[in-house]
């Protein structure tokens, strides 16, 4: 068998929260890497928007002595997804390589799954979804548009993830740690946003991840996610990892 | 009494067989594939014959000069540039028709007038591209690369099905396993269906993923 087999490894995604100062940077690649429709005033006042990844923003302390807060917040994928097993058409699923994956031409627009979710990280495609005439041609060809009544969600770039895989296949060698990455952790200036290989255990993420600051976020559905969170460092305030984990 | 649950009922089995009947006609005329003769193959912007570039046969198809002729037998990637590094196989720009066609073929000639004119060899109107018609298209939910299939039949040569005019060695070999025996068409037409199920059994015979996101992403 060749290398770079499918199904041989675990992808996920290590979020230094520490790191994080806020920028949005992630939201705004994400955008325009994955053919995210424009959200309007008037969409996000309904909440009808769509953003993949969010960066929350949240205050610790009162003014003056108020310290901003942000976690940057994505689908979790994972492994014991509340997603999945209300999917009438079997359109979001677990595959091999860790991903849950959300298969656009299966999906039938139940929304089940987004009411399953605890992460609010599904969106529902309300309207077709429109670019002005100067945006005509800067949709990713790599990423389907998902029409009126789809569901969709983070993919961890699973186009780049194909890629990367390809041409490893292609050149004859294992994917090598780094080469594949998300376009929110190319976009993240300070390292926040750290993607790769659960599965190998020299890793850069498998490394950071036995950071004894890790926590997932509301572990108490035990969900099991392959996004790990790695705990705000406060210099004022001594948070250990069980009590991050409220944070969620 | 009876006669209006009769006509009531004959109502729903008309409808019920109008249904049906939309059903199979759309699915009929959406297909792609050659039933009752409904293949997909387009009237082109130019009357490209493949069989004059690919084939290494000697050709019925007679040019404008009368005088017969054997095909060229060019390997596909010698047009297709990006076949087999590329997810599209790419259609050569005029520009590089033209690089043989400003001296080869008769200065007469109808298609080549066409072709000559789209590049500025003749007339001043400026350069301007063929708007070909494409046949093989796929699904916008489809993500098809050409690389690694390429690539694949080029490693396992036993996997090839059908075959262009008899060659089995480098890319030419193998695009014949998805679109026929192209040297022999003067006009390109799909032959296979090309629709999910054909993929998903290749995939299963050859070992390949057969995970959703492997094609739709």
């Amino acid at each position: 068998m060749t290398t770079a087999e499918f199904g041989s490894h675990n992808w996920g995604m290590v979020v230094d929260v520490d790191k994080c100062i806020g920028c949005n940077a992630c939201v705004i690649a994400c955008q325009a890497e994955n053919n995210i429709p424009i959200n309007t005033q008037d969409r996000v006042e309904r909440a009808r928007s769509i953003s993949w990844i969010r960066v929350e923003r949240y205050w610790e302390g009162d003014f003056p002595d108020a310290k901003a807060r942000f976690i940057p917040i994505m689908c979790q994928h994972c492994e014991n997804a509340p997603c999945e097993p209300v999917c009438p058409v079997y359109a979001t699923y677990h595959n091999s390589e860790g991903n849950n994956v959300q298969v656009y031409n299966r999906c039938v627009g139940t929304r089940y799954c987004a009411n399953a979710c605890p992460y609010i990280v599904r969106f529902f495609n309300y309207w077709e979804p429109v670019w002005p005439e100067s945006l005509r041609n800067h949709l990713n060809p790599d990423v389907t548009v998902r029409s009126r009544g789809i569901m969709e969600k983070c993919s961890f770039c699973v186009h780049r993830i194909r890629r990367g895989s390809r041409q490893a296949r292609s050149e004859g060698h294992e994917v090598v740690d780094g080469a594949i990455q998300t376009a929110c952790s190319t976009a993240c200036p300070t390292s926040a946003l750290n993607f790769g290989n659960f599965n190998d255990p020299n890793s850069k993420v498998s490394k950071m991840k036995e950071d004894q600051r890790h926590y997932t976020l509301l572990d108490q559905f035990a969900t099991d996610p392959n996004v790990i969170y790695l705990a705000k460092i406060d210099a004022d305030k001594k948070v250990g990892a069980g009590e991050a984990a409220t944070h969620g | 009494m009876l006669v209006p649950v009769l006509a009531i009922g004959a109502l729903g089995v008309v409808a019920v067989m109008g249904v049906v009947a939309a059903f199979i006609i759309t699915g009929w005329l959406g297909q792609p594939v050659p039933v009752l003769g409904f293949e997909q193959t387009f009237d082109q912007p130019i009357d490209f014959p493949h069989t004059v570039h690919a084939s290494l046969k000697q050709l019925d198809h007679i040019p404008a000069d009368g005088q017969s002729m054997s095909g060229l037998g060019l390997d596909c990637t010698f047009c297709h540039r990006t076949v087999t590094t590329q997810a599209n196989a790419g259609v050569p720009p005029v520009g590089f028709c033209a690089t043989c066609h400003q001296v080869i073929g008769a200065a007469d000639n109808e298609q080549l007038t066409i072709l000559r004119d789209a590049a500025d060899i003749i007339g001043d109107d400026g350069a301007e591209p063929v708007n070909w018609q494409r046949v093989h298209r796929l699904p916008d939910h489809v993500r098809f690369v050409h690389e690694p299939h390429i690539r694949y039949l080029t490693q396992n040569p036993s996997e090839i099905k059908n075959s262009t005019d008899g060659v089995t060695e480098g890319p030419s070999g193998v695009c014949s396993t998805c679109h026929g025996n192209v040297a022999a068409m003067e006009q390109i037409e799909q032959v296979e269906s090309l629709k999910m199920g054909q993929c998903v059994d290749c995939h299963r015979d050859n070992g390949a993923p057969t995970d959703c996101v492997a094609c739709h992403h």
